[in-house]
């Protein structure tokens, strides 16, 4: 790989792998359920990240979709979702919250609140 | 040239900032960290010709979404000693495990097989260059693909962003 | 000749059976008697109507009822076969079993399960007629089982006392003994012949090894059936049923059954001289054990079981020299004297309310006119000292047995020096000498029952027993004194009408005739007048002893013969032996089966170690959903990593 000519696929897709591992760490590692969404935003940042590359740079001449903008469109609902989604996780976790005060996701082990 | 330095730039601020979310106790530091990663990815999106995108990642997803994480912390308000200690156990271990190799394998495939030259080549030539439109990543040539190509999907996250105010409101409300 | 009639002999009192079986309970007495007497004179009407009707141009009548099974080349009928022999024993059967019912009418007024007592008693009924007619060894082995089950129901009849209960376990467990023996039989013989109808194995062509194999294994069902050394043992102990019971079962018929089983399949044993040899030494080695040991036995029963045996020992020594005739005509008289001391000593022990211990009797022929002279008829019949039915029979046997050329070309080793011809005459010595003993104690048994005074408590007060039991006792006494027409010998009856009455004439042609040939015509009068000094002689010297002096008699041969004597009292100890021998490892073995097998195997590893097992296997399943998201997540993280490998790895 050439370092110094960065404009390769190859780094934005290496990147992107690496932010997703660190984001796949955080969910399984923390404790505390605010910093699991946080982490899952970053994993969905590194997917947008990846949507984005290959939109960049293709890995054939002519796009089976009619352009190549398709994958802009797709980041585009990625952030929507990942806001709604982010909303909704977020109200649960206050909702828990008011019946537990606790965040922390082993202590959610159990159907009834 | 300045791509390079640019982009290693920001790659290396992203990763900072991603890893002092999953390693800070404090949540609020979590959270401004993210931020710091989403300005740091912004950027990167623009190294890729993806305009549109970046600002609405800045506008959106760092202004409003990670607003809403800084309030919902302040709501919690917790306290240092409520925040609670790690706990490693076996099977934390085992997914760590897991996702660093799920992360070997990605970066290796990348790495290797999927751009043996690191972009499209014809000959001696780059073509992908060649294959961006011009406005790409803008603003009409996006919208051209969300309002023609993807109207449904954008209706439907429309509906989806209706559910999950309902939603919100519902759960977090209490007693309704 | 074809009929379709015949199996309504068997049927019959099986009706009769499951009617006082099932609704018995809540019918009026008389109708349970009607019914049960009923069906065994309409069996003995339909028998006789068969009996007249055969003749010279139908030897037999056949029918072939139902298919019972087919599997493969094996075809098993349900069929019947009524010709000379069968069709007599029918006779004797119903009968003899009629009169039985009768008597029993009077015997079991008051038991209240009487109903089940005549249900049983129609049952056996049934299945000996299907044992007598059968037409195939798997229908005659129907019977066979069916009449050790009904001996089994009603020797246990009174289960609620332990020890009747083990008397009919014990009968049926001896018997089943025999029974493997009867199946190795059939299965020999249907192996080498491809059949199981006794008509066609009589025809049958068997070499010797063949032959005599399942000769011996047929002979040990008929050991255990008709109590034959060394499977005896349970007919003493039968005599814990109903006196009646032990009249027609265990006297007349059942026990009957294995010298009939022999007789019948006569062409079988004549192709196997060797088993006959066999036969006939088990039966007078059988004779004489039981008799020495019944000249020792208090309980009047039980000296008419132990002479039940050794006049079985009788029959199988008439049949086992080649004599069938003349070991079926004792079978024939023996059902007749047997049944009829047997029901005597029951109208004896209902006089007496339950006393079966003749040293407590005593004098009775001042209370029981009837019963003493029924019984004294018998007994003359038994013992032969006067030519009536009994004589004649057991005679004929002797005599055939002297005379026998059965074995002459037999030898003890397989190179052929010694020749059995000495066999013949050892069995008259000792059979001659079993006379004599049969003839003491029978005499003896009368003596102490009748004669003398009356040894018993004075609370007791002996009574002659109702009519209804009083007549079947005259009836059968007067059979044994006719019987005497069937062992009439040829020399004297020839060219009178008579003759078609003798036994030997009426069954011409039924049995086959031993290898060696018949014996040679022999004089009778040197067997007659030897076997009259036999029985007069124990007819003596119980007279000397036990006429006047009643008890003392014993105590003087006790005072001589002590130690023999006690043994015999104690039946030599030959249920000692078996139970050290057989009985206790049996019980040892089953234990440790239990422990080794049943408790810790089975138990252990099935019954206990598979739930176990699987309460391992879901403890450890459980641990999957135990609520840890992060744990979840884990494992998701664990899959995505195998999938992104094989999909981008290995393509």
């Amino acid at each position: 790989m050439d370092f110094f000519h960065a404009h390769q696929a190859q780094h934005y897709l290496v990147l992107a792998a690496m932010l997703f591992a660190l984001g796949a760490a955080g969910v399984v590692l923390r404790r505390n359920a605010i910093i699991v969404l946080m982490s899952i935003e970053l994993m969905l940042n590194a997917v947008n990240l990846t949507f984005l590359a290959f939109s960049r740079f293709p890995l054939v001449p002519n796009s089976p979709m009619g352009s190549f903008l398709t994958g802009h469109a797709a980041v585009f609902f990625v952030i929507a979702t990942a806001a709604a989604e982010a909303s909704v996780g977020l109200a649960i976790i206050i909702a828990v919250f008011r019946s537990r005060t606790s965040v922390n996701v082993d202590e959610f082990d159990t159907l009834k609140l | 040239m300045a791509e390079a330095i640019l982009f290693y730039l920001f790659a290396i601020g992203a990763l900072v900032a991603g890893a002092q979310v999953i390693f800070r106790r404090n949540p609020i530091y979590g959270a401004l960290s993210l931020v710091g990663a989403l300005f740091f990815l912004s950027g990167i999106y623009v190294l890729l010709a993806a305009h549109l995108i970046a600002i609405l990642q800045i506008i959106v997803y760092a202004g409003a979404v990670m607003v809403l994480f800084v309030f919902v912390i302040m709501l919690l308000n917790l306290k240092e000693e409520e925040l609670g200690e790690q706990r490693i156990t076996a099977w934390k271990g085992v997914g760590l495990a897991a996702v660093v190799a799920s992360f070997g394998v990605i970066a290796w495939r990348a790495l290797g097989p999927a751009f043996p030259q690191g972009a499209l080549m014809q000959g001696d030539r780059r073509v992908d260059n060649a294959l961006l439109v011009s406005g790409f990543g803008g603003v009409k040539t996006v919208g051209r693909i969300l309002y023609l190509a993807s109207i449904l999907p954008f209706e439907v996250t429309s509906l989806l962003l209706l559910v999950a105010v309902v939603a919100a409101v519902v759960v977090a409300k209490g007693r309704i | 000749m074809e009929v379709t009639w015949l199996h309504l002999i068997p049927l019959l009192p099986l009706i009769g059976a499951a009617v006082c079986g099932l609704v018995g309970k809540w019918l009026p007495k008389s109708w349970v008697y009607a019914v049960a007497l009923g069906s065994v004179l309409l069996s003995f009407l339909i028998g006789l109507r068969a009996f007249i009707g055969l003749g010279e141009q139908t030897p037999l009548f056949h029918e072939l009822w139902f298919n019972w099974f087919s599997a493969g080349s094996l075809r098993v009928d349900m069929a019947f076969t009524f010709d000379r022999l069968s069709g007599a024993l029918t006779l004797v059967v119903t009968g003899v079993g009629f009169l039985i019912h009768v008597y029993s009418v009077g015997y079991m007024e008051e038991d209240p399960g009487y109903w089940r007592y005549f249900s049983y008693l129609n049952l056996f009924i049934a299945a000996m007629m299907t044992l007598v007619l059968g037409d195939n060894l798997v229908a005659m082995f129907v019977g066979w089982e069916g009449v050790g089950l009904c001996s089994y129901l009603l020797i246990g009849f009174w289960f609620t006392d332990e020890e009747k209960a083990y008397a009919g376990r014990k009968a049926f467990v001896v018997n089943r003994i025999g029974d493997f023996g009867f199946l190795i039989g059939i299965f020999i013989l249907f192996n080498q012949t491809g059949t199981v109808g006794i008509a066609q194995i009589n025809s049958a062509v068997l070499p010797l090894g063949v032959a005599s194999m399942a000769a011996l294994c047929l002979f040990i069902g008929a050991a255990g059936k008709s109590a034959q050394l060394p499977l005896y043992i349970w007919l003493p102990d039968a005599m814990a049923g109903p006196t009646p019971v032990s009249a027609l079962i265990h006297a007349a018929t059942m026990v009957t059954a294995g010298v009939y089983m022999v007789a019948r399949l006569s062409h079988l044993y004549v192709s196997a001289p060797g088993v006959m040899a066999v036969v006939a030494v088990v039966g007078v080695l059988t004779a004489l054990w039981s008799a020495l040991i019944a000249t020792s036995q208090n309980d009047i029963k039980k000296v008419l079981a132990y002479s039940t045996v050794s006049q079985l020992g009788y029959m199988f020594i008439g049949v086992g020299v080649g004599a069938f005739f003349a070991g079926t005509m004792h079978l024939v008289t023996h059902a007749f004297f047997k049944a009829c001391l047997f029901l005597g000593s029951g109208a004896v022990i209902h006089g007496l309310h339950g006393e079966q211990d003749i040293q407590k009797m005593g004098g009775l022929r001042k209370y029981l006119p009837s019963t003493r002279t029924t019984f004294l008829v018998a007994t003359i019949a038994i013992t032969g000292i006067l030519p009536i039915s009994g004589f004649f029979s057991k005679d004929e046997i002797l005599g055939q047995a002297l005379h026998t050329r059965a074995f002459s070309f037999l030898t003890l080793t397989p190179n052929g020096s010694a020749r059995l011809t000495w066999l013949g005459p050892l069995i008259y010595a000792v059979g001659s000498f079993s006379a004599f003993l049969t003839s003491f104690y029978m005499w003896r048994c009368y003596f102490l029952t009748f004669s003398g005074e009356y040894r018993g408590p004075d609370s007791v007060h002996p009574h002659e027993s109702p009519s209804v039991m009083t007549v079947p006792l005259w009836i059968l006494a007067a059979l044994s004194v006719v019987g005497l027409v069937l062992g009439l010998p040829q020399a004297w009856v020839h060219g009178t009408g008579l003759q078609h009455w003798t036994w030997e004439h009426f069954t011409e042609g039924v049995f086959s005739r031993p290898r060696g040939g018949a014996p040679e015509e022999f004089s009778p009068y040197l067997g007659y007048g030897i076997a009259l000094i036999v029985g007069w002689a124990g007819w003596a010297c119980s007279y000397a002893l036990f006429f006047k002096r009643g008890l003392a008699g014993d105590e003087l041969l006790t005072a001589r013969v002590q130690g023999l004597r006690r043994a015999l009292a104690n039946k030599l100890y030959v249920d000692e032996l078996y139970d050290f021998l057989i009985v206790r490892p049996l019980w040892a073995l089953a234990r440790g089966l239990f422990r080794v097998v049943d408790a810790t195997l089975i138990d252990g590893i099935f019954v206990n170690g598979i739930p176990a097992l699987i309460a391992w296997v879901g403890a450890m399943a459980r641990r999957f959903q135990n609520g840890d998201v992060q744990r979840y997540l884990a494992v998701t993280a664990l899959g995505v990593a195998a999938l992104l490998y094989v999909f981008l790895v290995r393509g």
